[in-house]
């Protein structure tokens, strides 16, 4: 319990600026469709994808164009009607090169047209095959395969499925708006979830600045006994999965473990809806809900943006950028990519693209650890960042692991509050890398 | 689409406003001007020279360090000022003025630059650069208080100076800079005061002194200047520039505590154990507590960012430790004050305390005894 009296985890966070007024009163229209899409083979964390079509061929709305043996792993559907024009390798937003399918668009859009299924009468493995064959992913930001979490180990029964409703990350409003617009659909989705993980209960946990969601979720519930809605402060990292269970049920993951550790299996809001989508009417995820926002574009909303949409035709259905924005970043801004040219394209686990101005954007160059402990008072594991920093600056980076870089989950709680400037996040990267490496010799 | 010239680093992409170095020194200059004002009000522009000379004296050092050892300038973030302030807290009223100057370059060239700069420093600087004068030759320009007030005597804007005079008993006299005047009492006796702490220590003049047992709530008006507990705890009493009034520290550190700039568990720690260990040995607990450097150590030397642990458990462990230490030379060695010495032996200790005192991890059902870290860890690559 905290000021707020809601729940929450037990130590460190921060309190960033949310803004979330720009955007979060804009029901969620359809973007308009490009001229062209780039679908990235490779979009989550698990083995890339191959090619099923080459330059030339004709695909439609929701077919699979990629896919792989590898259980971690997702198709990739086609978001729109169109030719294929190249199977070639481009540089995502992260700036690593992947293959990607670039289609031109058809003048027509004909509509995705599925098979409607009764959600009722399917079993577990049937609910896993249809969220696998949709290509769901997490679609907080992880992207994660979904069908993998769908299958936690069989000595460890998950009892408790959790809804990730935070959007703890400040400018974000895809998943309010999805909780006013569609709540019976994200209540069927926990359903089908928990169904398919044979728990007990769905909690759905929303922070405490969404209480028009509240108050929808909470009537799309009704008397379900075994589903709830439960308030939580409103702190970052809240929607971090190990905080969200800690907050939520008091289990604590250990470092290194899923949570089917403590029994719980969490899902994101759109994941939620997407995997109704997918069991109702067979629709692949090849569109999502996303915030165009920041007081860099003129227009802020939310959009249904198709899978492969250029970063550019996202700014100019906001309305353009406005003449002071200086940072435009792919994602949310406290875990997101700042991109230099807009021709990255979205892909699902996209929740968001916030243009900011000068006044949130204070870059300066980083001095040396000034050692007050701000970073350790805020990192909501319990690490010392300050420690790890200094061990990756010396070049140690067997006492970066010790200092637990590995347990780092990349929040930049740390980097918010240091008085220094340091990137934190970058040297845990650096750190994550040599690490691995060093196992691997 | 036209693509401006964006910024583009790494995650995360905001920044606590007002998170910054320069504004956490300008919270502490802030927090000091209260001890300042004290300080005006009680020795006159005497302590105005002093602190001034020595703010002065830690800028220019810093720079000049800076430009000599090529690292980036840090004057702007302030914290050579701070020092400065801090260093001139922690001298007598008198103290000639380039004794002043050679106690501040001490502090930022050799304590602060030699040792790496700006959060490399082991000692704290201001701490470091006084114990240095007080075993140095020149220990005895800083080694007496003059009363409180004498600049009734000698004006208000007059610069008076400690001057060495071997045919005087204590060998310490007060002299007008400009006239060379020397000040003393109607009965002819230098200005100079005792401290309280001397007193107790010496044991001689404690009875006179301090009357009853002074447990809570005694009174300690007696003779010449010495303080009783309000003014004590107002600040009218001699001793050094920053110490004098404890409401005017307390003030400042409420205000840093509530800014974030300092740890309130510093603070607390030190106050608490020295005072647990002055009731348990039941040495004038209350008059130790209002006497002596320690609230100006516990609430603005101790909580030096550089200088003190990372983690909770260790700043717990360090301030515990100050306020032992301090007791302890209080009660058994021959100096009558420990607070700076205290202070500094455990900044040395700073790096073992974060190095081992292991933090609960999230996800940790136990604590480990102590961190697994090797004792000398090889570097692993460069």
């Amino acid at each position: 319990m905290s000021k707020q009296g809601y729940k929450t985890f037990a130590e460190g966070g921060i309190h960033p600026p949310y803004n979330k007024e720009l955007s979060s009163d804009r029901t969620i229209k359809a973007a308009p469709v490009p001229a062209e899409v780039t679908i990235p083979l490779q979009q989550n964390i698990g083995a890339p994808n191959a090619p099923l079509v080459s330059a030339g061929d004709k695909v439609a709305v929701g077919q699979k164009i990629g896919e792989t043996d590898a259980f971690v792993s997702a198709p990739v559907h086609s978001s729109v009607a169109g030719t294929v024009k190249a199977v070639e390798e481009i540089t995502n937003f992260t700036g690593a090169h992947v293959k990607a399918v670039v289609i031109a668009v058809d003048t027509v859009q004909p509509e995705f047209k599925g098979e409607k299924r009764d959600v009722a009468s399917m079993s577990p493995d049937d609910i896993r095959a249809a969220v696998k064959e949709a290509g769901i992913v997490g679609m907080g930001g992880a992207a994660f395969p979904t069908q993998v979490k769908l299958s936690p180990p069989k000595d460890k029964p998950v009892d408790v499925v959790l809804i990730n409703a935070c959007e703890c990350e400040p400018f974000l409003t895809c998943d309010h708006r999805l909780m006013l617009e569609r709540p019976g659909d994200l209540v069927e989705g926990l359903k089908l979830l928990i169904k398919a993980v044979g728990a007990e209960k769905g909690i759905i946990g929303i922070e405490a600045n969404k209480m028009d969601a509240i108050e929808k979720v909470r009537a799309a519930v009704g008397s379900q006994a075994n589903l709830s809605v439960e308030i939580l402060e409103v702190k970052y990292p809240e929607g971090a999965e190990k905080q969200l269970i800690s907050a939520v049920t008091g289990r604590k993951v250990p470092p290194g473990k899923l949570p089917s550790e403590v029994g719980c299996l969490v899902q994101n809001v759109g994941t939620a809806i997407a995997t109704y989508e997918a069991c109702s009417m067979g629709k692949p995820l090849y569109e999502r809900v996303m915030t165009v926002t920041g007081q860099g574009v003129k227009n802020p909303g939310n959009f249904l943006v198709k899978i492969g949409t250029p970063i550019s035709a996202l700014i100019e259905a906001a309305g353009g950028l406005t003449d002071d924005a200086n940072k435009v970043i792919m994602g949310g801004p406290m875990t997101g990519w700042a991109q230099k040219e807009f021709g990255a394209s979205v892909v699902k686990g996209t929740s968001g693209i916030v243009a900011l101005t000068p006044e949130l954007v204070d870059v300066r160059d980083e001095v040396a650890c000034v050692r007050c402990g701000k970073c350790v008072e805020a990192c909501p594991m319990r690490l010392i960042p300050a420690s790890i920093a200094n061990s990756v600056i010396d070049g140690e980076y067997a006492k970066a692991e010790m200092y637990g870089a590995i347990d780092c989950f990349e929040c930049g709680c740390c980097s918010y509050v240091c008085p220094a400037y340091i990137p934190h996040v970058t040297y845990v990267r650096q750190a994550k890398g040599k690490i691995a490496a060093l196992k691997k010799r | 689409m036209a693509e401006k010239d964006l910024v583009a680093n790494v995650s995360p992409h905001l920044h606590q406003r007002g998170q910054n170095i320069e504004t956490a020194m300008r919270n502490v200059l802030i927090a000091l001007i209260p001890a300042f004002i004290v300080a005006i009000i009680v020795y006159g522009f005497q302590a105005l020279y002093v602190i001034l000379v020595s703010m002065i004296t830690a800028g220019l050092t810093e720079y000049v360090m800076c430009k000599i050892l090529r690292r980036k300038v840090t004057l702007r973030d302030m914290s050579a000022m701070v020092t400065g302030l801090l260093f001139a807290f922690l001298l007598p009223p008198t103290t000639p003025l380039w004794v002043v100057a050679i106690g501040a370059f001490i502090a930022i060239a050799v304590a602060k630059q030699l040792f790496g700069g700006l959060g490399k420093n082991i000692f704290n600087p201001a701490l470091f650069a006084r114990v240095v004068l007080m075993i140095s030759p020149l220990w005895l320009y800083i080694a007496k208080y003059a009363q409180p007030f004498f600049w009734k005597q000698a004006g208000f804007f007059t610069p008076v100076v400690t001057s060495i005079n071997n045919a005087v008993s204590g060998r310490v006299v007060y002299k007008n800079v400009f006239t060379n005047a020397i000040y003393t009492t109607k009965a002819g006796q230098v200005l100079t005061s005792a401290t309280p702490l001397s007193l107790l220590k010496s044991g001689k003049a404690l009875p006179a002194v301090v009357t009853g047992p002074t447990p809570v709530g005694a009174t300690w008006l007696t003779n010449a200047g010495m303080p009783n507990f309000w003014s004590s705890f107002i600040g009218f009493r001699s001793g050094s520039l920053g110490e004098l009034s404890i409401l005017a520290l307390v003030l400042g550190g409420c205000y840093l505590v509530y800014k974030r700039t300092i740890d309130w568990r510093i603070p607390v720690g030190i106050l608490g154990a020295f005072l647990v260990v002055m009731l348990i040995a039941w040495n004038h607990p209350l008059y130790q507590l209002m006497n002596g450097g320690i609230w100006l150590g516990a609430l603005y030397m101790a909580t030096d960012w550089t200088t003190s642990p990372l983690t909770k458990g260790g700043k717990w462990i360090y301030a515990v430790g100050i306020g032992l230490t301090i007791a302890f030379i209080r009660l058994w060695s021959p100096l009558p004050e420990g607070t700076a010495i205290a202070i500094l032996e455990w900044n040395v200790l700073v790096l073992l305390i974060d190095r081992y005192v292991p933090v609960l991890r999230f996800g940790w059902t136990k604590r480990p005894l102590v961190n697994k870290l090797p004792f000398y860890a090889p570097t692993s690559e460069k």
